[in-house]
């Protein structure tokens, strides 16, 4: 993602270098490396090693996946999740974020930054169930909706793909918040001053100037809230009413009431590329917008 | 005013403008300049002075609290930045490093709905102008310092802007890069008859490259005239002690004489009563033989400065003094400890108006 370069950093000896590196990659070996090359190499097992004697190599949990219509379209639905609550994150984190990060008052940001920090500190679960209240039959909104007279009986909102994405885009709007105001505060604000002495209306100088140099801002923001939509499990479940199906759903399934680790794997490992292969493009997509350095 | 065409048509007047930031001293306090047509013109002070929000306000980037902004007959107060007609250079250059040269030069025309083909012949022109053709589709970032003050500059020129405001623009380069854009930016605009506007701390700028100068202080207007005139004849004690080196000289006035802490007696350009000071310039002070001149002194320090000496002087009564003499006078009596005479013109002192 972000490219770190270390300006004027003091030259160590090679050795001691690696030597400040290790925990670091003690930790990355044994919390991130194991796990996926255990993961990865269960997905092509027949079998538990730990349980069957003699497993062997196979490529029949891959095949199950793409054979089975059934599959590809959980991994569509989870997909499309991800993509329509980043656009939604997007669409409602960046307005937040720029006035975050250009907010002249002091007072103004603290409260800013309060606002939108505090949903976090409480925890995605119970931020879910908030969203169950919220859209239950005799929730906030139909209640409101009732009393105004607009409607007749209650909307079904859970189970809806909509209520889904409204709930997941809540949980991680303030992903996308700081990590676009971090950008944009960077971004100087004597470079507006310039577009619009320079004869552009506030509304150009957005366009022409912030916004471009925003992009890396919406990169990484959008790959986080995608990477965080898609691997969601409980918001789907709850807000879904079990009525929409994730893949992070079905690897769950298939660990707990199936105990099929391998084709669970193989699930985890799809989604992996998927996911991979999308945020390839999008970089790619991305790197040849105006903006990019 | 009936202003129609000729000279000061396009004059830009400052009414009475103020400023305040939160609830500290205004950054501006009730400024009124007149900027003519074709004028440079430097606002010149210490940082805070309020010089830079004087320029932002012009630009439209502030708005004042209080006063007026005219250009020629309009009032351009209430109008934001991008109709205002001003041509900006900041202190950082500001250019889109997200664009090439060219396009960073072509903004402001592509702003303005200039059609394509004229667009590149102008955008050519400007960069030729600033000896920067052949890079056009460079990024800023890949340029010098000194090169990109120059996109800066033919960015604000281009659009043919009816005053050209520049904040420190220089601020940023090497003593000898600075020296030379100078030069530029002076050919600059006698070649295209800018009117420019001038931000500066530094007053030997100020003083070599403007047509006049307004000095400020704490929000106000010091002094405004021509360098020789500010140089000459500072109005005040903050003027004359801001503006190159000089001696400020306190004592009790008594007709054309003041009297010196020291005893002895300085003669004044203009009569007096009462608590007075003068300031004078060290190259005014000239050498003569011991007593035969206003007053005698002793040398402490003889600085070598290549064309002249500077030398740190110690009157009677504990006064220092520093004087710039040629590097050849009086040679040999220019060892510390040495005694010497010294004297000037009558109008040389100037008096000051804070005593």
């Amino acid at each position: 993602m972000a490219a770190v370069t270390a300006h004027g950093a003091p030259t160590l000896p090679r050795s001691s270098a690696w030597l400040l590196l290790t925990p670091a990659l003690a930790m990355f070996i044994l919390f991130f490396a194991v796990p996926f090359l255990t993961m990865a190499t269960m997905s092509v097992l027949s079998g538990n090693p730990m349980v069957v004697p003699n497993p062997r190599f196979t490529t029949r949990h891959f095949e199950r996946i793409l054979d089975d219509v059934y599959y590809l379209e959980t991994l569509w639905i989870t997909v499309r999740l991800g993509l329509s609550t980043t656009i939604v994150s997007l669409l409602i984190g960046y307005p937040l974020a720029l006035w975050l990060a250009r907010a002249r008052s002091r007072t103004t940001r603290t409260l800013l930054m309060m606002a939108v920090l505090a949903p976090m500190m409480m925890g995605l679960v119970v931020r879910t169930y908030a969203w169950l209240a919220m859209y239950s039959n005799r929730g906030v909104i139909n209640g409101s909706l009732a009393w105004l007279g607009l409607t007749d009986e209650p909307i079904q909102f859970l189970g809806s793909e909509a209520a889904v994405v409204v709930a997941l885009a809540h949980i991680y709007v303030p992903f996308m918040i700081l990590t676009l105001s971090g950008v944009i505060a960077r971004i100087d604000t004597r470079l507006e001053e310039a577009a619009r002495g320079l004869g552009a209306s506030s509304a150009a100088a957005f366009l022409q100037v912030t916004l471009p140099l925003s992009m890396p801002g919406i990169l990484a923001g959008s790959l986080l809230v995608f990477a965080l939509a898609i691997s969601a499990y409980v918001t789907p479940i709850v807000i879904g009413n079990y009525n929409i199906q994730t893949l992070p759903m079905l690897v769950y399934q298939q660990i707990s009431s199936s105990f099929n680790l391998g084709f669970a794997a193989a699930l985890g490992i799809v989604l992996l590329i998927v996911a991979l292969l999308l945020v390839g493009a999008y970089n790619r997509v991305m790197a040849r917008a105006p903006g990019a350095a | 005013m009936a202003e129609t065409g000729g000279q000061g048509a396009r004059a830009l007047a400052l009414q009475s403008l103020s400023k305040s930031f939160g609830n500290g001293a205004p950054a501006v306090d009730n400024v009124s300049l007149r900027i003519e047509e074709g004028e440079f013109f430097s606002l010149l002070g210490p940082s805070g002075c309020g010089k830079t929000t004087t320029l932002r306000m012009v630009a439209g980037f502030e708005a004042p609290d209080s006063g007026q902004i005219r250009l020629g007959a309009q009032d351009i107060t209430p109008l934001p930045p991008e109709r205002r007609d001003m041509g900006m250079v900041f202190q950082n250059y500001a250019l889109f490093p997200h664009r090439t040269i060219a396009e960073n030069v072509a903004f402001g025309l592509r702003m303005r709905k200039v059609p394509k083909p004229e667009i590149a012949t102008r955008v050519r022109e400007a960069l030729a102008l600033v000896r920067l053709t052949g890079f056009e589709d460079r990024r800023p970032a890949q340029l010098s310092g000194g090169q990109q003050q120059r996109v800066a500059l033919a960015r604000a020129i281009v659009i043919n802007p009816a005053v050209l405001l520049c904040d420190e623009p220089l601020g940023a380069l090497d003593k000898k890069l600075r020296q030379q854009m100078q030069f530029e930016l002076k050919t600059l605009h006698r070649r295209l008859g800018l009117t420019m506007i001038y931000v500066t701390h530094d007053q030997e700028e100020a003083l070599t490259m403007s047509d006049r100068i307004a000095v400020m202080r704490a929000g106000k207007v010091a002094q405004c005239g021509a360098p020789r005139e500010i140089y000459d004849r500072p109005v005040d004690r903050f003027v004359a002690d801001f503006i190159g080196d000089t001696n400020i000289l306190d004592g009790e006035a008594s007709g054309l004489a003041l009297l010196m802490p020291g005893g002895w007696r300085l003669p004044l350009p203009e009569a007096r009563q009462g608590r007075a000071s003068v300031a004078l310039r060290p190259e005014r002070v000239r050498l003569c033989p011991p007593g035969a001149g206003l007053v005698d002194a002793t040398v402490e320090e003889a600085n070598f400065l290549g064309d002249s000496v500077l030398l740190k002087l110690s009157l009677p009564g504990e006064q220092g003094m520093l004087a710039r003499v040629p590097r050849h006078a009086e040679a040999g009596s220019l060892e510390p400890g040495a005694t010497l005479g010294l004297t000037w013109q009558a109008d040389d002192p100037v008096m000051l108006a804070d005593a």
